[in-house]
């Protein structure tokens, strides 16, 4: 949660086990090492790499985001003399531990830990197993408050026993409001995600320390916002880079940035923080005792985060939907990835979707085509073909730059507003290559496929495509079969695309086009 | 009571109706300015929604409540003339007490004891230190679990924190050159809002003709209501895959499509693309869990005639008679139908009983269908006409042919002659080279898998067919 640095030595919990301890035996004692607990980064930096396993098609789940990012984090700390254990909180929920590198510590790292138990009533009772607590009774009938030193005697799976100077009694199994009062805060249990080092250092210092891990649960992705022109040969062009965070962590004024392209990852397993919640059960209690047996309710657990938190940054706007930016992510190569990077430090909040310009293209030449994929393997087949809105990635056209992947809005002017014509995505694309963007399926235009002679391996085919438009309209009919098929198309000139037949005709306005061919495979 | 009026005229087809406009606005509160929505079939919508707001000159923070419930964070854009925006947030963070607490987490509230036995009250300052399936608290210098004991603890908080809201809401950080109010236009794509097409079909089966009333049917589930919207709905698919294709039929039996022909006409309505439009003519409110229906298509005696249909499969024999499947068809053309596109939706059709009262006999879906196309849409299967299929004979002619001799009894309960479209289909499942050698009644060969034959079957009588194949294997 950012904010100062707040180097505390942490005096905590069992300094309180001394002469007064006397009376009970208690077991645990204070470890030699000091405590410095730094509550949040002073500076941080972040770096969203893309989900690699998740296709352009698909859009994040803001529930489950499987991308991940690099945190840098610069924390001033105070470190004393001898051994220390350092405690960096506020590190994303999502840390994979073995990824840290921490630097600028005056002597080294001996040893780094994340704890997966986080502060809660459970982790508290458990964690002071063997210690001496205090059990508070009140009773109901006059509202005395009576309290007086236990020792727990077992741990919080289900119930409690306490050792009192009575003997051994069980909480909670008394009918009488009780509760255990503790002394302080078990070392090592923390309200948020904690990793910690060990250092040890000659003399006092004030270190600046780095710490950079890899964190799971952040993704990011390109939306595309293309606006066609009234004839529908030009498009407008605008993006935007999604960044989502599903930690509970926020980095407040980060330096952002964002990585397009695949990079290997291997599996790493991962310790979900642990926060059990505590339900205790005691022994059969019988109708022969007058007391109330209302066993005391625990809070309910919090929810599960839901918090979603969309922003978008910065950009100034004209009239149009997405004007000029006054904000724009600059890209620069790395190695064979692409970052792009959000020139001012902004917030990536937790449970949040964050969006920032990544281009603005006018005049971009494009073209729609209606595509239909023909198997052969119906007699008698009507197919809706997809729509595809098709451009090179190239100067020419107006564009010329990486496109990262990310899905797209295709827009039309229609009735004085804009109207979605479409949506698809878009995979990674390079300088030059063709960028083919499937927007929906056809309303009007179909291909009517009739086998009139043969049969799926080896048949007659008439290919009937009909458009209900007042306007010509390009249409591509692939056959789709594998490279054992061969096919002949009778009086008409076939192409090939990707190795595969390509019949590409006009059909006229409210008209038809047809095709007869013929289509072989061997068996 | 149905909707069916005899009108006689086609002329009400491009008049759109509000059927359920409520005689007095309901006098809602909302932060909404002059709202625009434009609503696909397939469960999506674009909300433009155009504000007044009273900026001030430099920096200011304005919220946005009362967007969708379930607006795509992604699609959001905020334009307006002279302000650049500095900052977009979107929280959905809504307050509930389990928030209020996670958000407490590290800062001070106020505990409020009451004693069980007297009601006096105590107060404490605590600091909470975790809300973990839990919450502990640092009270002084010892830690508790709030509630543990069960007794009566009220714990007051000193503030709200920012961004836990009572309602979803958007707020933006402006930057303006100078002060006044000015409309900013807000837009994004919202999933919740949808549309689908109704038709009511009067069949006359004496006269030969269909009336046909389209009602749009939209549907509100964003969780938000849209005030006195401006609404356009727009016929096709946005999505791959997505929406309802009702030709689509996943893996049941193979029937003939809602489409037997597709048309090639353009009708008189607005368009983009291959997209229609239809504009309600008056602005709407589009309330929360709401559904309305608006009338866009009217059309009295256009022609449509009744077919019973049955497909066998190769070598299928039915142990008893199978009832044909009855199917309306009927053109959507401009000359000899119902001169319209027609939106993907339901064809719901209704005959007139021996009183005069319109019945339901069957319904089915239909896919986006162009003007100009040929549709038959099964609405069920005949009580009286039946058809039985059987593989009488099975002949080695030599070592790779075999002749298959094929009886199709038909037989008919009604009072009248009905004609019969059977199809043999399978006929080139095994190999192309198969020949109808002998038929009782000329075939017409459709495909190379399927033969048709049209069976007169005389009234409560009965007809034979017999075709004789000449296969390989």
């Amino acid at each position: 949660m950012g904010g100062k640095p707040r180097p505390l030595f942490a005096g905590l919990g069992l300094a309180a086990a001394t002469a007064a301890a006397a009376a009970l035996p208690v077991a645990g004692a204070a470890s030699a090492q000091a405590i410095v607990t730094s509550a949040g980064p002073d500076k941080v930096s972040v770096t969203v790499y893309r989900d690699p396993e998740r296709p352009a098609a698909r859009p994040m789940n803001l529930e489950w985001l499987n991308g991940f990012a690099l945190v840098s984090e610069v924390r001033h700390v105070a470190i004393p003399a001898g051994e220390t254990e350092i405690r960096f909180e506020g590190v994303a929920g999502g840390i994979v531990p073995e990824s840290a590198i921490v630097s600028g510590l005056p002597d080294g790292v001996i040893e780094k830990n994340r704890d997966a138990y986080l502060l809660s009533p459970a982790s508290l009772l458990d964690r002071s197993l063997g210690k001496r607590v205090h059990l508070r009774r009140t009773s109901r009938a006059t509202g005395a408050v009576r309290e007086q030193d236990a020792v727990i005697r077992s741990g919080a799976d289900g119930a409690v026993v306490l050792q009192t100077q009575d003997g051994f009694e069980a909480l909670r199994c008394t009918g009488l409001p009780e509760t255990i009062v503790y002394d302080g805060v078990p070392e090592g249990l923390s309200a948020k995600p904690t990793l910690s080092v060990r250092t040890r250092s000659s003399r006092p210092a004030e270190a600046a320390i780095t710490l950079s891990y890899l964190a799971s649960g952040l993704d990011w992705q390109a939306n595309y916002v293309a606006t066609l022109s009234p004839s529908g040969e030009r498009m407008d062009l605008f993006a935007w880079v999604t960044l989502a965070n599903g930690d509970e962590t926020s980095f407040v004024n980060a330096d952002t940035q964002a990585v397009a392209g695949r990079l290997n990852r291997e599996t790493v397993d991962r310790e979900e923080p642990e926060e059990p919640s505590l339900a205790l059960t005691c022994w059969p209690s019988a109708t022969t005792s007058d007391s109330p047996t209302e066993m005391p309710v625990p809070p309910p657990p919090p929810p599960v985060a839901d918090a979603q938190e969309i922003i978008v940054t910065a950009f100034a706007s004209k009239s149009g939907i997405a004007g000029a930016p006054a904000v724009m992510v600059s890209q620069e190569e790395l190695g064979d990835l692409k970052l792009y990077r959000v020139p001012e430090p902004v917030t990536v909040a937790s449970h949040s979707q964050k969006q920032v310009a990544l281009l603005a293209r006018q005049n971009v030449k494009v073209e729609t085509i209606y595509r239909a994929t023909v198997t052969g393997r119906e007699d008698d087949e009507l197919i809706r073909p997809v729509r595809i809105l098709k451009t090179r990635n190239r100067r020419q056209e107006g564009l010329g730059l990486p496109l990262p992947a990310g899905g797209v809005a295709v827009f039309g002017e229609g009735y004085a507003r804009p109207v979605l014509i479409g949506e698809g995505s878009v995979d990674d694309r390079a300088v030059d290559e063709i960028v083919e963007i499937r927007a929906g399926e056809a309303n009007g235009v179909f291909a009517h496929v009739v086998r009139t002679s043969g049969d799926d391996d080896r048949g007659e085919y008439q290919l009937t495509a009909t458009s209900d438009q007042p306007i010509p309209v390009r249409f591509e009919a692939e056959f789709g079969g594998g490279p054992d098929e061969i096919f002949a198309a009778k009086g008409a000139k076939v192409g090939r695309r990707n190795g595969r037949p390509l019949w590409s005709v006009t059909i006229p306005a409210n008209g038809s086009a047809q095709l007869r061919f013929r289509l072989d495979r061997k068996s | 009571m149905l909707p069916l009026r005899g009108k006689g005229n086609n002329e009400m087809r491009s008049a759109i109706l509000l059927s359920v406009l409520a005689a007095a606005p309901a006098v809602a509160q909302t932060a909404q300015g002059d709202v625009a929505v434009t609503i696909y079939n397939d469960d999506l919508a674009l909300v433009q929604d155009t504000r007044q707001l009273a900026v001030p000159a430099q920096r200011s923070r304005q919220e946005f409540p009362d967007v969708s419930g379930q607006i795509r964070p992604e699609t959001v854009t905020l334009s307006g003339e002279g302000i650049e925006i500095v900052e977009q947030n979107f929280d959905f963070d809504l307050l509930s007490p389990g928030k209020l607490m996670e958000k407490a987490v590290g800062q001070e509230i106020t505990l409020v004891r009451t004693n069980p036995a007297t009601g006096a009250e105590t107060r404490e300052r605590a600091t909470v230190l975790a809300a973990n399936g839990g919450v502990v608290l640092r009270i002084g210098s010892r830690i508790e679990v709030l509630r543990d004991d069960g007794l009566p603890a009220r714990v007051i908080f000193d503030k709200v924190p920012e961004n836990l809201r009572a309602r979803p809401t958007l707020s933006v950080t402006l930057q303006s050159a100078h002060a006044g109010t000015r409309p900013v236009r807000l837009s994004y794509l919202t999933p919740g809002l949808g549309w689908k097409a109704d038709y009511v079909t009067l069949f006359d089966e004496r006269a030969g003709k269909i009336d046909v009333q389209g009602w749009v049917t939209l549907t509100n589930t964003t969780g938000t209501t849209f005030t006195n919207a401006d609404t356009l709905l727009v016929a096709g698919q946005v999505q791959q895959g997505g929406g309802s294709e009702s030709d689509y039929r996943g893996y049941q039996p193979r029937r003939p499509p809602t489409i037997r022909k597709p048309g090639t006409e353009t009708a008189g309505r607005e368009r983009l693309g291959d997209f229609y439009l239809y504009p309600l003519p008056e602005r709407t409110t589009i309330a929360n869990r709401q559904t309305k229906q608006v009338s866009f298509l009217d059309v009295s005696g256009a022609p449509a005639h009744k077919a019973y249909e049955y497909r066998n499969s190769w070598l299928g024999t039915a142990e008893e008679a199978q009832s044909a499947d009855t199917v309306l068809k009927f053109s959507t053309s401009r000359d000899q139908g119902l001169g319209d596109a027609l939106p993907a939706g339901t064809v719901r059709v209704y005959m007139r009983d021996a009183h005069g009262n319109a019945q339901f006999i069957g319904e089915n879906a239909i896919g986006h269908t162009p003007m100009g196309s040929e549709l038959g849409v099964k609405t069920g299967e005949a009580f009286d006409v039946k058809v039985q299929p059987v593989v009488e004979q099975r002949e080695r002619i030599s070592s790779s042919r075999w002749k298959t001799s094929m009886r199709y009894t038909f037989s008919n309960a009604r009072p009248e002659q009905v004609l019969v479209d059977l199809v043999q289909a399978g006929l080139d499942s095994y190999w192309d080279d198969t020949r109808i050698t002998e038929e009782s009644l000329k075939s017409e060969r459709r495909s190379s898998d399927q033969a048709v034959w049209h069976v007169p079957v005389p009234a409560n009588g009965t007809a034979t067919l017999t075709a004789t194949f000449d296969t390989r294997f």
